[in-house]
């Protein structure tokens, strides 16, 4: 138990990356570099005017921006509600949440190619098939190319700024004595998850589903939320358990906190299962065909193996495999489910954008990998940037006591 | 405005945690002042006041009710297109109120969330009577209220089967499983306290009563051990349930073609209104009953104040699910779903959907403002603005959808009659008839959960004001 280690206070030098980050960022960065080469080779092969390549680059990007928007969420939600078991975990997903500007660079090219009418992965961002076709050219005023490029600018505005400044407030906690930062940071943390909730919502129709511009569904925005806050729980499980096996850490994350991460992942795999169930129940029963043919095109062929998959690997089985406290407090056990959702969180995303483009035949191409390897190899690589010369640890946390005394029983 | 009543104005200090309730700051006071509630020989004047009142509306409704059993369901508003009217609007309304108890007492419990042991008992208390309410609806609308059994899945010589198809049996399942959890949550949690108040009863009646419910609860180890453990369970068990019953609840509607009324985002948008509408009703009964029986030290203006953040919350997610909705009604291209909601802010319940968005999404950002949300009649006002507004919001829904259908020819306008008013006023006096009958004679506040709380049960009384100086509290939590 983690109580006996209350009364000495870790020093700041201790809990800092330093050089270590550099050396593991450039392996970072070289497998980033290589991946995009190869994407782009692979996908300038292909002779499809990059369609499937952009395709790729979207699950990739989607996967690590909802990875750092679950930790914004999660650094929001904890000064809100002022919690105080997590400090010794927060500073990691602070991190992980003002890793959005790389993603928005990344993400970039798809937006160019919206602008210059390359309808390759948005069908509606060609003006002639919009004109020709009465459902889109309904919502053409949304679904505009220059209208899309300036809503994006706005999401990945706020979602820096919001990432940035937790960070900057935070680690700002580290240096002063008083706690004007955390009240700071308590005080703005409501009108932070106002903007964060407009912004995610209205995203995930854009990035997401306009990829099938004629479907169409409410809840989709609280799909992506749930799958995003699901994700970063294991990310952050993977993260820590990284860390400790470097050497940082080591005292001041406990297995008591790891059970809590624990309860958050079971939780938001329930609710996910919870809003997946709801909005797959409600089109299949109402057997609308503008609605169904979504999922029509998921239920049969090579699409219907995946949707099991998710089912199954999404659903049920960790939500059996993480319901005993017993699998929340070994932490291998954890480990493994933690990877195993992330991979199954990758397999979501695929499942959701990529039925556009593979409709028979091959599911998965090389040019995925080498897209989620680029996107991950940049994305870690400014991570680790961004750890560099801080603390892991919020040292000068006000709670930062109760954080390392906290215990579960 | 008292010395610790300003000093709620800024912000905790994040050193320590501060204690949730004021003045009783020793275990022997809390027993005191909760039990002298019930043991007090007679209630406050207004009380008595009240209860007349509200048992005057409680026997309208039985009279109401009688008379639709005998006479049919004709005598409600109900009719071609609007074949649900009032009665699912208040089933729904009911319903929702239903949900803050269990959230407060099986969610915040596993958030570890402490200010909710003050508050929790009263609140599950209001979940059961708002079942009661919700529950009545549905059971005489059959029509045939004496075949109502038919809805549960009894095998009998007709070969009659419910529906299992239609999401109104879904209903059936969700409403009776969530009253029969929230029961037994409760109940169980009323065991040591039924106890200290059979130990401390003066009459042989008394004791006999409490004694009989208290279940033989003796205090010891062993029984708090299993009492722990059971609560956690309980709260485990209810926590999806709380999620489960507004989401069916939602499936009534959604499952349909009905343009506004189908729709995904449905269960989550129910439950978020749901949670809205039941911390509504939890304010506007706790800002008159903590004054009326002398619990303001217990139930204090932080416990108010973060209610009202819940309000907050929940009606903004609200009022975002209504822009979501009608963004994709729009967005969607489906040229009936476009009217629908033009139809909602322009036709001829213009007047309801204004003064719903007025009510659940305007109303509450007030509470953004600190000196408001700990102001106890603005509090008030806007917690009955909350109730009012989501009942119109069901109404908005059910109403404006049925009365503007595919076929303009059979659309038409819903008027209630005297006997939907007078049945939805008599649900009311039902619901408060039975509140202040539990504020009379069982335990307003969860005394050993309040225990818990207090410096004094963790050994280091001195260190849960200042714990900044010493070692700090630890923090303990279940789960």
């Amino acid at each position: 138990m983690s109580a006996p280690h209350t009364e000495s206070a870790p020093r700041q030098g201790d809990q800092v990356l330093g050089p270590r980050a550099g050396r593991w960022a450039t392996p970072a960065l070289a497998v980033g570099v290589l991946g995009l080469a190869a994407a782009l080779g692979l996908g300038w092969q292909r002779g499809d005017g990059f369609s499937r390549l952009q395709h790729s680059w979207l699950v990739a990007c989607a996967f690590f921006l909802t990875l750092s928007l679950g930790g914004l969420f999660f650094v929001i939600i904890q000064h809100l509600t002022r919690a105080g078991w997590s400090v010794v975990v927060r500073r990691v997903a602070e991190l992980v949440a003002a890793n959005t500007a790389v993603v928005a660079l990344l993400f970039a090219p798809l937006v160019l190619g919206v602008l210059l009418s390359n309808d390759g992965l948005y069908p509606w961002a060609d003006a002639e098939r919009v004109h020709g076709n009465p459902l889109l050219s309904a919502k053409a005023a949304f679904l505009d190319p220059r209208f899309f490029a300036a809503r994006c600018i706005v999401y990945f505005a706020v979602w820096w700024l919001l990432g940035r400044w937790l960070l900057a407030r935070s680690t700002e906690q580290d240096r002063v004595s008083g706690p004007e930062p955390t009240l700071a940071l308590e005080r703005r943390s409501a009108p932070a998850m106002a903007a964060f909730a407009l912004s995610l919502n209205f995203a995930g129709f854009d990035l997401i589903m306009s990829v099938n511009p004629t479907w169409y569904s409410t809840i989709f925005g609280v799909y992506i939320f749930g799958g995003s806050v699901m994700s970063f729980f294991a990310a952050a499980v993977l993260a820590l358990r990284f860390l400790q096996s470097r050497g940082f850490l080591t005292r001041e994350v406990s297995v008591e906190h790891y059970h809590d991460l624990g309860k958050f992942l079971f939780a938001f795999v329930f609710f996910w299962g919870y809003i997946a169930f709801s909005q797959f129940m409600l089109i299949w029963y109402a057997d609308l065909p503008e609605e169904t043919f979504w999922f029509k095109t998921r239920m049969e062929g090579p699409w219907a193996a995946v949707s099991w998959v998710l089912l199954f690997g999404h659903f049920v089985l960790p939500f059996l495999g993480l319901l005993s406290r017993h699998a929340k407090r070994r932490l291998a056990l954890l480990t493994l489910w933690a990877v195993w959702l992330l991979a199954m969180h990758a397999v979501d995303l695929f499942w959701l954008v990529m039925p556009s483009a593979e409709t028979s035949g091959v599911l998965v191409s090389p040019m995925d990998l080498a897209s989620f390897a680029a996107v991950g190899g940049f994305w870690i690589f400014s991570l680790l940037r961004l750890a560099r010369g801080r603390s892991l640890l919020p040292v000068g946390d006000p709670r930062l006591p109760q954080s390392l005394a906290f215990e579960n029983f | 405005m008292t010395v610790s009543d300003t000093s709620r104005l800024v912000l905790d200090e994040p050193y320590a945690r501060p204690i949730l309730v004021d003045g009783a700051r020793d275990l022997a006071s809390i027993t005191d002042r909760v039990c002298g509630v019930v043991e007090r020989p007679t209630p406050p004047r207004a009380w008595y006041v009240a209860i007349t009142i509200t048992s005057c509306l409680t026997l309208m409704l039985f009279a109401m009710v009688g008379y639709l059993i005998a006479t049919g369901v004709g005598v409600w508003g109900n009719n071609s297109p609007a074949f649900w009217g009032w009665d699912i609007v208040n089933f729904v309304f009911w319903v929702g109120i239903a949900h803050a108890g269990t959230l407060i007492s099986a969610i915040l419990f596993l958030l570890r969330q402490k200010w909710r042991t003050s508050i929790n008992r009263a609140a599950e208390a209001m979940t059961l009577f708002a079942v009661c309410c919700a529950g009545l609806y549905p059971a005489v609308h059959v029509g045939r209220v004496w075949v109502a059994y038919w809805l549960f899945p009894v095998p009998n010589q007709m070969q009659m089967w419910p529906n299992f198809r239609s999401p109104l049996l879904w209903d059936v399942f969700a409403v009776s499983t969530y009253a029969t959890v929230s029961l037994l949550f409760w109940y169980m949690g009323l065991l040591p306290d039924l106890a200290t108040l059979r130990d401390r009863a003066t009459s042989g009646l008394k004791r006999g009563l409490y004694g009989f419910f208290a279940l033989g609860w003796c205090g010891s180890a062993r029984h708090w051990q299993r009492f722990e453990r059971a609560y956690l369970i309980l709260a485990a068990l209810a926590t999806p349930l709380v999620l489960s019953v507004h989401s069916v609840v939602s499936f009534d509607f959604a499952v349909s073609q009905v343009p506004g009324w189908h729709t995904t985002i449905f269960p989550p948008y129910f439950v978020a209104g749901a949670i809205f509408s039941g911390f509504g009703m939890v304010v506007t009964t706790m800002v008159p009953a903590r004054e009326l029986f002398g619990l303001k030290e217990l139930i204090t203006l932080r416990h108010l104040e973060n209610m009202n953040k819940v309000i907050l919350a929940t009606g903004s997610i609200v009022g975002l699910a209504y822009a979501t909705e009608f963004f994709i009604a729009w967005y969607g291209g489906n040229p009936y779903e476009r009217f629908v909601f033009l139809n909602r802010a322009l036709g001829p319940y213009w007047w309801a959907y204004w003064l719903m968005i007025f009510c659940n999404v305007v109303a509450p950002q007030f509470l953004w403002i600190k000196k408001i949300r700990t102001n106890l009649l603005f509090m008030f006002v806007i917690s009955i603005f909350v109730n009012i507004g989501m009942w119109l919001e069901r109404f908005v829904i059910v109403v404006t959808s049925l009365t503007r259908d595919y076929i303009p020819s059979s659309w038409g306008y819903f008027k209630p009659t005297a006997v939907d008013v007078c049945t939805f006023v008599g649900t009311i006096g039902l619901f408060l008839t039975l509140f202040l009958l539990f504020c009379r004679f069982l335990p307003m506040v969860a005394i050993a959960e309040v225990k818990t709380i207090l410096p004094a049960a963790h050994g280091h009384g001195a260190h849960g004001k200042h714990g900044g100086e010493g070692r700090p509290g630890r923090e303990v939590s279940h789960g």
